[in-house]
């Protein structure tokens, strides 16, 4: 059976209505025709002749369609007030694969800001193929506002900066500052997995009062790691109306039982009201590195040509970092040969670390922990030993005692995620690049330190 | 079977308004309303004829239909559900109520950033297309998000004066 579409339609051309901006309206009949009209969570773009859209809980829209196999959904256009009308047959329901797995992020993505995770459990993606599609006729239409950058020609010009740089520092400062001042994304942070993909680490942000380095999440939470554990994009545009949306199912999950599943809701990382947030994976060797997250003031700010372009850049910017290893630099020996320093003047300062997770406190306040604790542990030994100042980035690498989890866990990284910390700190002890693959320790104080399992 | 006093509040509230119907063929459609209000035990639902074609062709069919109406500020969503419904009445008689619900949703959508421009897009109609369907509700669903969404919720029992 063909598909009949109203001249110019196509479902390409509507996924922005699909966005949830306005929510899908659903409407199902029962077997003898009576008629149950409902809100929908989630549709998802498939494919320009089917459509899936969220089964979340049985209800009687579910009854009925299962009864049928028939369904109409309305949708409307968040930019210019239009709107489509669709005849929907229902083929099956999905529970694994690339299209369950893009709304389970995004259906994660909201529910965990407001602690709904367990109840927004998306049982399955129904796949319906649309047997016709037709505009809501005499909609006063308003024109769509003006794209606020040329995103495809001004990405082309950040790729072309980024292709540029020769250091991790270079390329995290272009690929922030060209999100800012190229495609007018004036808040963005990047994350990083670590070694054992459990947690995320705030490697470096642009946007806020405080830098946040070395800040950390799970994998999971928020956009940010529901981003990173389902390896795709997820955008929320209208912030107040999921959450909002999303609180309405929180209070009818009360009213029926669940409390107990719920936990507190999170806050939200960086602006303190954001409208609009996109997190795209960081993807390299077949591995999710991190992600790239921007949000926005705005209503609506990130389309799918946002979504597209940053899910480019953040890839060049993961292969780039993945393959950032400066040229080996002669051995520690030779390295070594510097005036030693004194290493007992200037005030006190109490180094402790423990060594379950590595994390490191200087005199009392959390400075960092995992791969870049022992980094930052091993170089302050090292000086306290010998008063040596400047490292290579081989000898770390050789370093036993470093436990450097594999090859592709990029020791560049995290040595500038230790460097940036420690500076945004203003910490007593900091860490600088001398030169390609070298870096040097400044200490102003008397390190004493301590160590506990 | 009656509206409760809170159901009734909620009509003018600022609530959007879905009007759904199936023809005798099988064919589920929807479209917007653009007013409602509670008559005497019955409800009355106003639709442009013009956008709501269809559904008023299948109303005409066999008199079912389901009202939505969800207000935007907590997402509170509940249908009506009738299989008496007659569409009768048309023109500008139904101008004043209909301004007056548009302005109600308009004040609700604008805390959502939604600019007039959106409800006026939805709210378009000729005086001329205004049809007005009227129905008794046998039956009413909570369609609030979450797992008890479509449950039946309770009508109060008609009382005729003496």
């Amino acid at each position: 059976m063909s598909a009949v579409f109203d001249d110019g339609l196509s479902l390409f051309g509507v996924r922005r209505m699909m966005e949830g901006v306005v929510p899908p309206v659903l409407c199902t009949a029962s077997a003898d025709r009576v008629p149950n009209v409902s809100y929908l969570s989630l549709c998802e773009y498939v494919d320009p002749l089917h459509i899936a859209l969220s089964y979340q809980f049985f209800n009687r829209s579910r009854e009925n369609v299962l009864a049928t196999r028939r369904a109409a959904l309305t949708l409307d256009d968040p930019y210019t007030g239009a709107g489509v009308t669709l005849q929907l047959e229902y083929l099956r329901t999905e529970t694994e694969g690339p299209v369950f797995e893009r709304l389970r992020a995004k259906l994660m993505g909201v529910a965990s800001h407001v602690g709904m995770d367990k109840v927004f459990r998306l049982r399955g993606a129904d796949i319906y193929r649309v047997t016709e599609m037709r505009r809501v006729p005499g909609r006063k239409e308003f024109p769509a506002a003006a794209p606020r950058v040329d995103l495809a020609a001004n990405s082309r010009l950040l790729s072309e900066r980024m292709a540029h740089c020769e250091d991790l520092s270079e390329l995290l400062d272009t690929l922030l500052g060209g999100l800012s001042d190229l495609l007018r994304i004036d808040h963005a942070m990047v994350w990083l997995t670590d070694a054992s993909q459990q947690a995320l680490t705030l490697l470096a942000s642009r946007g806020y009062e405080v830098g946040g380095a070395g800040a950390e999440i799970s994998v999971g939470e928020g956009l940010v790691g529901t981003a990173v554990r389902e390896g795709v994009p997820v955008r929320v545009g209208h912030m107040m109306n999921m959450a909002t949306y999303a609180r309405a199912v929180r209070d009818s999950a009360g009213e029926s039982g669940l409390t107990a599943m719920l936990k507190s809701e999170i806050p939200l990382p960086g602006l303190k009201e954001p409208r609009s947030q996109l997190a795209v994976p960081l993807r390299a060797r077949g591995r999710v590195l991190g992600a790239l997250f921007v949000e926005s003031l705005h209503d609506q700010y990130f389309g799918y040509d946002d979504e597209d372009a940053l899910m480019l850049l953040g890839g060049q910017f993961a292969v780039a970092m993945s393959l950032m290893q400066p040229p080996e630099q002669e051995p520690p020996a030779q390295a070594a040969a510097r005036p030693a320093a004194p290493v007992t003047a200037g005030p006190a300062l109490r180094l402790k670390r423990f060594g379950r997770d590595n994390s490191v406190f200087l005199d009392d306040v959390y400075l960092i922990r995992g791969v870049a604790g022992a980094i930052l542990w091993k170089l302050v030994s090292e000086f306290l030993r010998s008063g040596r100042r400047e490292f290579t980035n081989r000898e770390l690498r050789l370093a036993p005692e470093l436990r450097l989890p594999d090859v592709q866990d990029n020791l560049e990284v995290r040595l500038l995620l230790l460097q940036r910390r420690l500076a945004e700190q203003h910490v007593p002890i900091q860490l600088e690049k001398a030169g390609r693959g070298r870096m040097r320790l400044n200490v102003d104080g008397t390190v004493i330190m301590e160590s506990e399992a | 079977m009656a509206l409760t006093d809170d159901m009734i509040a909620m009509l003018s509230a600022g609530v959007a308004h879905q009007v759904g119907g199936c023809t005798n063929a099988g064919r589920p459609v929807v479209c917007r309303g653009l007013a409602a209000q509670h008559e005497a035990g019955r409800l009355l639902v106003i639709l442009s004829s013009e956008s709501g074609f269809e559904v008023l062709d299948a109303i005409r069919q066999n008199g079912n239909i389901a009202l939505n109406i969800t207000l935007p500020e907590n997402y509170r969503s509940m249908s009506f559900v009738g299989n008496d419904a007659i569409v009768r009445g048309s023109g500008a008689a139904w101008r004043p109520l209909v301004t007056e619900r548009h302005e109600a949703f308009r004040q609700q959508l604008n805390r959502f950033g939604f600019k007039p421009e959106y409800t006026d897009a939805w709210y378009h109609a000729r005086d001329q297309d205004l049809v007005a369907v009227r129905f008794t509700p046998m039956l009413a669903r909570n369609q609030t998000p979450g797992p008890g969404t479509g449950n039946s919720i309770t009508l109060k029992p008609i009382e005729f004066e003496k």
